[in-house]
């Protein structure tokens, strides 16, 4: 049965030059799992949204949308369409569990008895007994987007919209999101039209895929078409290139003649299928050369409180000047903390730090923040105060003492090297995240630092602007910056860091070149790697398997 | 019919509560009527509220505007009697008038004391702050030009706050208003008294036109 | 301590203002006593002993203070005791301030009570159904504020590690802290807008919207809330019929102790010292039965 048709959709925002949405006709049944993809700003959210005509944004509308052979907007009941949205916390409406997951029956006007069954059974779906009674508050990142879940499907939809739901996530509370969508899909029949940038775990569920580029659906295919058919379009095309799932970037980079493979275990078939490892390991770049130490923990004990645990339990590392280093590792083992010992931000109780081999507390008065070190947090909208992005920009230039006259040309200067220069007038709240990352990294940057710190600066950006932040660092390791990064994203790690540590209960484990540090590793790895293992146990990048397949690997 | 029944028993119980409390405490009647006074004041800005189709978006901005003051309060916690709450609520009543001014005083009040402990003096700190966004909202005008005459309403505001919370005071503890005492307490409140006024002066000078700016913004943002 | 704290919110709430009445209200020695009693059994039983402890040590120079103030400038009565700077200081002021003493003491423990029971959910289900909307500007309040405090955190040390406003002296501070909060408003309002696209999608906004709550009402609060009715009516009957009227100017009047002001006194005891009974009782059956396993 048709759920939706979508016919001749365009769609322009008031006052934009162009439209946001063209000529979409789509078709969606009964039952399908479609993932919707495409860079920001392709109309991802703008096409979701005109499907739940409660969020349709203004502007001017032609064409049509249907709903199960109706016009939409003879929908009445706003539960039949379920959506989510990509920030866990903002979605939220009280403060308790239980009554966040009664809010939509209570809009209903549900008598309490019915809403306290359907709570209770959408609870013990989602294994929510534990924190039913919690404040909504207390909660976990993936266990406030799990509730926002829960919470839409406790008014028992029909279709169930989500607009990158793990975009805020962690891999590990994202893929636990993706499998509860999976089992939704699977045990109720529920039809789901997801968006997402981070391709790896949704590709292989999906019975379609729809690429959208510019307002227009450019693909509507199955996922094992969508790779073939996007390299003859263009074969650099941006998706192509960082988005998709290793298996099919490998796939696609070695233009061979067999079906695409879409999860690691096919990956690894393929490439067991059609090649051979005729040397051990591929060939490892020099380790850089080992210079000065820019920063050192030395046996470094934290704890927030008194009585709490500590968080750190003796973390010594080395960081050498000029290299990109990079802090692995789980939730909650105390990444981020590390980085705040280093940042000055926290106070360790034993143990200590040098920054350019001076003790930290040495800096007195903020001068450790001028012309020496600077972080970027984890949410850049913690940086900005100002109504304008150039006025962020200014009010460092002023505590850095340069003369007014020197302003506008200093924030040129940055803005051109981090291409932002469009955004400088805009408010910082009106741009999108991977434009906002750019801008907090301009302010941050403008202290002159010699070392960065940034923590988690791939969260909740998509794949163009990740490979964008990965070209920013590398050309400023080139100037000669000390880079230490937090991070979740291996992928990342593996493709940017000069060494990689690992951390774990508090102590930071071993601390190696990317290659060799992924190939001891065999969970806490690349997807790349784990394809390839068994051939180069080293091959890390999906370019480095593809490299290797065409220099070494002998082809069957 | 429903809605006139349950006004007809508003307008009955009310009474009645005031009069019964009046008739069984003869020694604090004064205190009775002062509390009842400041708690009824209150009723028919909420009720009006709740018959009145309110915009979703609308009813978010008073929440967060009341969660912000009340953040003010926490935020300040470590200086007594220096808060940014009535600077915030003016503030907010300037911009979105006076019932939203209203609500977002009350509200915190109420909220804020789920932290700093709730009491009886919560009603009239309900009530005063509920009262300073009202009447700010109503003088929005000339409030918004002159910067002089929002440095006077802070700083009587403070004042005033200080005043009737004493009026309470005294009520509560001779049962009829002591003029002795309450000139007594006036003097010993007098720091804090200063306090509120000064910073309430503070906030408003410094705050008035950064914040006005943010929610104008908002405003043409999100069409409020 | 759990037993006071399980009854529905309904049967609390009225507990609570009635002995908050009586206390605030009444000023009969007998009962502010009874009262003060009371409130302070309670906080013992909720807290923990070393809690308990730290409180008298606030809450007795506190009582000192009121009960000593009152008689320096109140100089009514009629029994002088002694004279300071030619004014006489006397015996009904001082019994006066220490019947306000023991009446704010009193206020001020059943109000550290009613905190640590009446939670804002309890209250919130008791204002659900009276003021529908304002009861969910509440709730979404209560939610933003946890959530505004870690933001607001957040940019506070956002800012720090750029050097902005890092000192430790006041204006720094001060100036820190208004950035901040400046900050916070942008960044609440702009979530808030998709709060309410949330809330729209999850049918906001209709008609006939109704009130979820979790509290049951149970035969044991149905027992406790005629009890408390019960206990209740007697002194207030006995406050309408001037059994509880008492003076201390000019000369402080006599406590009555004819069986219709002992059945008050009685009643009100038994009221003021209830949750406390609830809570050992609780306490002995909890032992009792582990003492079984």
């Amino acid at each position: 049965m048709e759920l939706f048709r979508v016919e001749n959709l365009s769609f322009r925002y008031p006052k934009a030059e162009r439209d946001a949405l063209q000529e979409i006709n789509l078709s969606v049944q009964n039952g399908e799992f479609i993932v919707l993809c495409g860079a920001s700003g392709c109309g991802k959210t703008t096409l979701l949204r005109l499907l739940k005509k409660e969020l349709a944004p203004v502007g001017e509308k032609t064409g049509r949308i249907l709903y199960a052979g109706a016009p939409q907007e003879a929908l009445t009941n706003a539960g039949e369409i379920g959506f989510v949205q990509q920030n866990p916390e903002s979605q939220i409406v009280t403060d308790k569990v239980w009554h966040e997951l009664a809010f939509g029956l209570e809009n209903m006007g549900l008598p309490t008895e019915t809403i306290r069954r359907r709570v209770g059974e959408m609870a013990s779906f989602f294994g929510m007994q534990g924190w039913f009674r919690q404040k909504t508050d207390a909660l976990s990142g993936g266990q406030k987007q799990l509730l926002n879940l829960a919470s839409v499907m406790v008014m028992q939809p029909k279709l169930l919209i989500l607009d990158e739901p793990t975009g805020q996530l962690d891999p590990i509370a994202a893929a636990d999101f993706i499998a509860t969508l999976q089992k939704i899909n699977r045990e109720l029949g529920l039809t789901i039209l997801l968006a997402e940038h981070r391709l790896e775990e949704v590709f292989p569920i999906a019975d379609r895929v729809l690429v959208l580029e510019n307002g227009r659906i450019l693909l509507d295919d199955e996922p094992r078409k969508i790779g073939l058919r996007l390299s003859k379009l263009h074969c650099d095309h941006p998706i192509m290139l960082h988005a998709l799932p290793g298996a099919v970037r490998i796939w696609q980079g070695l233009h061979i003649d067999d079906t695409c493979p879409l999860t690691v275990r096919e990956g690894r078939e393929f490439l067991e299928r059609h090649f051979e490892n005729r040397a051990e390991t591929l060939p490892e770049p020099e380790v850089p050369r080992i210079g000065e130490t820019a920063v050192e923990l030395k046996n470094v004990w934290f704890r927030y409180e008194k009585d709490a645990p500590d968080v750190l339990r003796g973390v010594s590392a080395k960081v050498y000047r000029g290299e990109i280093f990079c802090m692995l590792g789980g939730n909650g083992v105390g990444k981020t903390t590390a980085l705040n010992v280093l940042a000055g931000l926290d106070k360790p109780y034993r143990g200590k730090v040098l920054v350019g081999g001076k003790p930290i507390k040495d800096y007195k008065g903020g001068t450790l923040y001028r012309r020496g070190l600077a972080l970027l947090p984890q949410n850049p909208e913690t940086v900005f105060v100002k109504d304008t992005v150039r006025a962020d920009l200014a009010e460092i230039l002023e505590v850095m003492e340069i003369p007014r006259s020197e302003h506008a040309a200093q924030i040129e200067k940055i803005a051109e090297k981090l291409g932002i220069v469009h955004l400088l007038d805009r408010h910082p709240f009106d741009i999108s995240g991977g434009e906002q990352q750019k801008s907090a990294l301009a302010k941050v940057l403008l202290s002159e630092p010699k070392i960065l710190l940034l923590d988690e600066p791939t969260k909740g950006i998509d794949a163009f602007a990740k490979s964008n932040l990965r070209e920013i660092l590398r050309k400023l390791k080139r100037d000669g910056m000390t880079i230490v990064l937090v991070t979740h994203d291996v992928e990342f790690a593996a493709e940017t860091a000069d060494r990689c540590a690992f951390v774990f209960d508090g102590e930071i484990l071993s601390a190696d070149p990317p290659q060799k540090f992924f190939a001891e590793n065999s969970f806490y790895t690349t997807a790349a790697n784990r394809m390839a293992r068994g051939l180069w146990k080293n091959a890390v990048t999906c370019e480095q398997v593809i490299e290797g397949c065409r220099t070494t690997g002998g082809q069957l | 019919m429903k809605k006139w029944i349950s006004y007809g028993i508003l307008c009955l119980l009310i009474p009645t509560v005031v009069l019964c409390g009046m008739f069984l405490f003869p020694a604090k009647q004064y205190a009775w009527i002062s509390l009842c006074v400041a708690l009824l004041s209150c009723l028919p800005v909420f009720l009006r509220f709740e018959r009145k189709s309110v915009s979703t978006k609308r009813l978010i901005l008073i929440a967060s505007m009341t969660a912000l003051s009340v953040l003010g309060r926490i935020l300040f916690t470590p200086i007594p009697g220096f808060k940014p709450v009535t600077a915030m609520v003016v503030i907010t009543a300037l911009y979105f008038g006076g019932e939203v001014g209203f609500l977002t005083g009350s509200l915190c009040a109420l909220i804020s004391n789920f932290w700093f402990g709730q009491g009886p003096w919560t009603p009239f700190q309900m009530f005063s702050w509920g009262l300073l966004g009202l009447l700010a909202g109503l003088l929005a005008d000339p409030l918004k030009r002159s910067k002089i005459l929002l440095a006077v309403y802070g700083a009587v505001s403070g004042v005033l706050y200080s005043a009737l919370m004493d009026v309470w005071t005294v009520l509560l503890a001779d049962g009829y208003f002591n003029l002795s005492r309450y000139a007594a307490t006036l003097v010993s409140s007098l720091p804090f008294t200063a306090i509120y006024a000064v910073s309430n002066l503070i906030f408003l000078l410094l705050f008035s036109k950064p914040i006005g700016k943010i929610l104008e913004r908002i405003q043409t943002k999100y069409g409020l | 301590m759990k037993a006071f704290a399980n009854m529905h919110p309904a049967v609390s709430m009225l507990y609570f203002l009635s002995v908050l009445l009586v206390c605030m209200f009444i000023p009969h020695p007998v009962l502010q006593a009874e009262a003060l009693l009371g409130g302070a059994l309670f906080c013992a039983a909720l807290q923990k002993r070393g809690a308990a402890l730290r409180d008298l040590g606030f809450y007795l120079p506190l009582f000192l203070m009121v009960a000593v103030v009152n008689p320096l400038f109140s100089h009514n009565g009629v029994t002088p005791l002694f004279f300071l700077n030619e004014n006489p200081v006397t015996l009904e002021a001082l019994l006066y301030g220490v019947s306000l003493a023991v009446m704010v003491i009193g206020v001020l423990l059943w109000c550290k009570a009613y905190n640590e029971i009446m939670t804002s959910d309890k209250f919130l289900y008791l204002f659900g159904k009276l003021i529908p909307k304002l009861s969910l500007v509440l709730s979404m309040a209560l939610r933003f504020i946890p959530t505004y405090l870690r933001q607001s955190r957040r940019v506070s040390r956002a800012q720090k590690a750029m050097g902005l406003y890092a000192g430790k002296s006041i204006t720094d501070r001060v100036k820190n802290r208004m950035r901040v909060l400046a900050a916070m408003i942008s960044w609440s309002l702009e979530n808030a807008m998709e709060t309410s696209a949330s809330m729209k999608a999850r049918g906001y906004g209709k008609k006939g919207r109704t009130n979820f709550s979790l509290f049951r009402f149970r035969a044991s609060d149905g027992v406790l809330l005629a009890i408390c009715i019960c206990l209740l009516a007697v002194p207030l009957i006995g406050a309408a019929v001037g059994i509880t009227d008492f003076m201390y100017y000019p000369r402080v009047g006599v406590i009555q102790t004819t069986p219709a002001a002992i059945a008050v006194y009685a009643a009100f005891g038994t009221l003021s010292v209830l949750p406390f009974i609830l809570e050992v009782k609780e306490a002995i059956v909890w032992n009792y039965s582990v003492s079984k396993i």
